[in-house]
């Protein structure tokens, strides 16, 4: 990921990016996707070994368990045979028993060598995993990057023709003021439209005026009040 | 989300009390030029891929600047960067921009706030670094 970036970066102070140009050619895009095919393809054959060892694997648990089960029902086949005195079939059954902890031992021992290599191959399909992911990183990183210069060069293209021009930063901040301020008297004259509805417009200009309708109520209760003072 | 998909969703709805003006970019990439009721002066330009839908919002070009505190602001920049709500500031040519990111599943709510909030944050960041142009 580190080389990418630092290839992009030294493509862009180039300016090698103007209109558009691609920074890391179609070859290398190529290439990546490449190694990202490869990648995948690696990571599906090492998963379905995977698979096909575990299912051996199993299949080994199960033939030593038989063998294992098969050894003990023989044991007490062989206690049978010797409680009755039949030591020549005991020794017979006792043959049996030798060829199935043989034959379990042998089994262990493959089934072993086996997991050791299931551990191995799963270690590699996580690190295929990883992998599949960096190159995945890296693409997107590259194909955004060109997907970013393209629109931008179209985008400036279009406007450049159509007259209405990318407009430079200090016009835009015109437009900006001249509309923030046509808001600012719409909520102004929307303010004065409310007080004049409401009659606050009015109580204001009386107010201004001397005239104060709560003051003038207090006063007349006041001189009510002198007019009839406390027995 | 494709980019007609969001052409008739966008023409017809309002977000936050905002309508939405849209206009394809002619030429080969999917582009769309937005332009977000009372922030009419700062398009928001549109874009999906595979892997994001880009949006972003030119501020200012490398010639408008004062040389002389270009490091000013651009540590200005990167700092406002963070903050910034679903906006990061960058540069992409002689633009600079500030730009945000969308998954490709989100939906037209998402893509409508990014919008909106895209085209008042440029409009903030271009009266914010006002004293830097040149």
């Amino acid at each position: 990921m580190r080389s990418i970036l630092n290839k992009l970066l030294t493509a862009m102070r180039g300016g090698v990016n103007e209109l558009g140009e691609a920074v890391v050619d179609g070859q290398g895009n190529r290439i990546l996707e490449q190694e990202l095919r490869d990648s995948e393809q690696e990571l599906k054959q090492a998963k379905q070994e995977l698979a096909a060892l575990m299912a051996e694997s199993a299949s080994l648990a199960r033939q030593i368990r038989s063998e294992q089960d098969n050894a003990s029902k023989r044991e007490q086949d062989a206690r049978k045979a010797i409680a009755a005195g039949q030591e020549d079939l005991a020794r017979e059954v006792a043959e049996r028993i030798v060829g199935h902890e043989r034959r379990a031992v042998e089994l262990t021992q493959t089934r072993e060598l086996l997991q050791q290599r299931i551990a191995g191959l799963k270690e590699r399909v996580q690190r295929a995993e990883k992998q599949l992911a960096d190159y995945r990183r890296e693409l997107q990183v590259v194909k955004t990057n060109e997907r970013v210069l393209r629109t931008t060069a179209q985008i400036d293209t279009n406007i450049n023709s159509q007259k209405s021009s990318l407009n430079t930063a200090k016009e835009t901040l015109e437009r900006i003021r001249e509309r923030q301020a046509r808001e600012e008297d719409r909520q102004t004259a929307s303010a004065t439209l409310e007080k004049e509805l409401t009659g606050a417009d009015l109580d204001e200009k009386l107010k201004a005026a001397g005239i104060d309708g709560e003051q003038d109520a207090i006063d007349n209760v006041l001189a009510r009040l002198k007019d009839s003072p406390a027995q | 989300m494709d980019i007609q998909t969001l052409t008739l969703a966008l023409g017809d709805s309002t977000h936050a009390g905002r309508r939405f003006d849209v206009m394809p970019i002619a030429g080969d990439e999917p582009v769309l030029q937005v332009t977000v009721s009372g922030a009419e002066e700062t398009p928001v330009y549109l874009t999906v891929t595979d892997s994001q839908i880009l949006c972003l919002a030119y501020l200012f070009d490398e010639q408008e600047l004062n040389p002389v505190h270009l490091n000013e602001l651009h540590e200005n920049m990167l700092r406002l960067s963070v903050p910034m709500p679903l906006s990061s500031l960058g540069k992409t040519g002689d633009h600079y921009v500030v730009y945000g990111a969308l998954s490709p599943t989100s939906g037209a709510a998402e893509i409508m706030q990014e919008l909106v909030t895209l085209a008042e944050n440029a409009i903030d960041l271009l009266q914010t670094f006002e004293d830097y142009l040149a």
